[in-house]
C-alpha cells in the first residue's frame, strides 16, 4: 500500500468490508463511518453489491467432461516410448485416429502388468523357501527391473537431472542414494523410481544404454544379504553386486556383461 | 517421458480447482468455448510446471498459470484488450492524486443495485476493464484475499485495493443507474 492511498477512507471502507485491515486501520474506519453518511452509505452499496453477486452468480463448475479432455490431451502430449506404443491398435479403430490409441495402449499395459507382477509373486512365494538370501534378493531385484519394463515408464520421477532425482526420494524411502548421470559415459540417467526389496523400500535409479535401461537398486546395508561382488546371470538378464560405502547396489539389466562392469566402474568412479 | 507421479500431483494439486479456472477464464475471455481452450492450455502447462509448485496455494497456483494463459490467448486474439492496461493504470493515479475516490453524490442507492438480475450484473462485470474485472472477479466472485490476489496478478496489495474500489465503483454506477433509465 502507497502511501497516498494509504489513509483515503474511499479506498479503506473497501479493506474494511473485505476484513482486510488490521485492527489500528479498522478503528479509525469505524470512528469514519460513524461521522460520516456518505462513508456509511458506501459501505452498504459496497456490501449490497457483494451479496447481489453471491445470489445472482453462484460458483461456477468446468463443463461436464473437460476435465476428461484434459487428461485425454495431457496424455496426447505425454512420450511412451518403451512399452505403450506396441499395445496401441490404431488398424482397430481407422476413423477414432491417433487419440484413442494411447488409452489402449495403457490399458493393454496395465493387463499386461497384472498378469505379469500376479504370476511373478506368486512364482516368489513358491519358490522362496528353497532360495538363499542372496537368490531371493536377486530374483526380488529382477522382478521390480521386469515389472518397471512392462510398465508405462520405467521411472517414476523422469529426469536426468540428478537436483531433480535425489530429492524426488526424500520421504519415500529411508535415504535418498547417490545420484549421478553418466551421460558422458554412455549411460545416461533416465529417472528414479522405489522398488520394494523384501517388504523394505529402495531407491532405485534407471540408466540407459543405447536401447537397453539399466536398474541400479541401492539396499541400506543392514537390509542386505550377505554377498560378495558377482555378477549372475537370471533369464537372459544379468545382475552386477557390488559394495560400496556402506551401501550394497544391485544393477540388472539386458546389455551384455562387459557394458555392465562398464556402467560399474563408472557408476564407482563418478560417485565414490 | 513423464513420471507417474506427476499425474498424481496433478490430479490432487490442479484438478480440485478446475471449476474456479473455468471460472476466471470465461470472466477474462468473455466467453465459454475460448474459456475451454485457455483452461486446457492452462492444465497443459500446470502439468509440466508441477515439480516447481511448492505445495502452499494450490488454487491460487493454478489461477495465476490460468491468467498466464488467458493474457497469452488474449494478446493472440484480443491485443485490443491488453493495449489498455497501461494508459488506465496511468488514469487510475491521476484520478488517484486529484482525490476523485471519494464517493459522489449521483451513486445510486443500495436498494436500487440490489434489483439488478443476473444478465445486468453480467454484463455489467464483463464491460470493466481487464485489470478492474480480474480484480473484482477474484475477490466478490471467487473470495480470495487481497494477498492471493497480489501474487496471481502480480500487483502490489495496494494496487489490488484501489482497483477493486474502482471496479466496484463502475458496478455500483452501472447496475444502478443504466436499468432506472431504461
Amino acid at each position: 500500500m502507497t502511501s497516498a492511498t494509504k489513509n483515503d477512507p474511499a479506498l479503506l471502507i473497501h479493506a474494511y468490508v473485505d476484513g482486510e485491515l488490521d485492527p489500528a486501520h479498522a478503528l479509525e474506519v469505524e470512528r469514519a463511518l460513524a461521522g460520516d453518511p456518505a462513508l456509511a452509505a458506501e459501505r452498504e452499496r459496497i456490501e449490497t453489491l457483494q451479496r447481489l453477486i453471491r445470489e445472482r452468480l453462484p460458483p461456477m463448475a468446468a463443463p461436464p467432461g473437460l476435465a476428461r479432455r484434459i487428461e485425454a490431451a495431457i496424455a496426447g502430449t505425454t512420450e511412451r516410448p518403451f512399452f505403450a506404443r506396441p499395445f496401441s491398435l490404431p488398424w482397430l479403430f481407422p476413423g477414432a485416429g491417433v487419440r484413442r490409441a494411447p488409452s489402449w495402449g495403457a490399458l493393454a499395459a496395465s493387463v499386461m502388468l497384472a498378469l505379469i507382477v500376479g504370476s511373478s509373486s506368486t512364482w516368489l512365494t513358491l519358490r522362496q523357501g528353497q532360495l538363499t538370501p542372496a537368490e531371493a534378493t536377486a530374483d526380488m531385484v529382477l522382478a521390480s527391473h521386469i515389472r518397471a519394463l512392462k510398465a508405462p515408464q520405467p521411472a517414476d520421477v523422469a529426469s536426468s537431472d540428478n537436483h531433480t532425482v535425489k530429492p524426488w526420494f526424500n520421504g519415500r524411502v529411508s535415504e535418498a542414494p547417490r545420484v549421478v548421470d553418466l551421460g558422458n559415459e554412455g549411460f545416461p540417467l533416465i529417472g528414479g523410481r522405489v522398488d520394494v526389496i523384501g517388504r523394505v523400500p529402495v531407491p532405485t535409479l534407471v540408466y540407459r544404454r543405447r536401447q537397453h535401461l539399466i536398474s541400479l537398486m541401492a539396499l541400506p546395508n543392514d537390509q542386505a544379504p550377505a554377498v560378495t561382488s558377482a555378477l549372475r546371470s537370471i533369464a537372459g538378464y544379468n545382475i552386477l553386486t557390488w559394495r560400496q560405502n556402506g551401501t550394497l547396489y544391485w544393477a540388472v539389466s539386458d546389455v551384455a556383461p562387459p557394458d555392465l562392469d562398464a556402467f560399474a566402474k563408472a557408476f564407482r568412479a563418478a560417485s565414490g | 517421458m513423464v513420471a507417474n507421479d506427476d499425474y498424481a500431483r496433478f490430479r490432487t494439486v490442479v484438478l480440485p480447482h478446475l471449476g474456479d479456472a473455468y471460472a476466471l477464464a470465461r470472466w477474462l475471455t468473455g466467453n465459454t468455448t475460448d474459456a475451454e481452450d485457455v483452461v486446457q492450455e492452462a492444465c497443459l502447462r500446470a502439468f509440466r510446471g508441477i515439480g516447481g509448485f511448492t505445495g502452499v496455494n494450490a488454487r491460487a497456483w493454478v489461477l495465476t498459470i490460468t491468467r498466464h494463459a488467458a493474457f497469452t490467448w488474449l494478446g493472440k486474439n484480443r491485443s485490443s484488450a491488453l493495449m489498455m492496461v497501461d494508459d488506465l493504470e496511468e488514469l487510475e493515479r491521476r484520478e488517484l492524486s486529484q482525490g476523485a475516490a471519494m464517493p459522489g453524490q449521483e451513486t445510486p442507492e443500495a436498494a436500487l443495485i440490489a434489483k439488478a438480475d443476473a444478465a445486468r450484473l453480467e454484463a455489467a462485470i464483463a464491460q470493466l476493464p481487464l485489470p478492474f474485472r480480474e480484480a473484482l472477479v477474484l475477490r466478490d466472485v471467487q473470495g480470495l484475499d487481497y494477498r492471493e490476489i497480489a501474487q496471481v496478478t502480480k500487483v502490489p496489495i495496494g494496487t489490488v485495493m484501489s482497483r477493486l474500489a474502482r471496479a466496484r465503483r463502475r458496478l455500483m454506477t452501472d447496475i444502478g443507474t443504466d436499468e432506472s433509465r431504461t
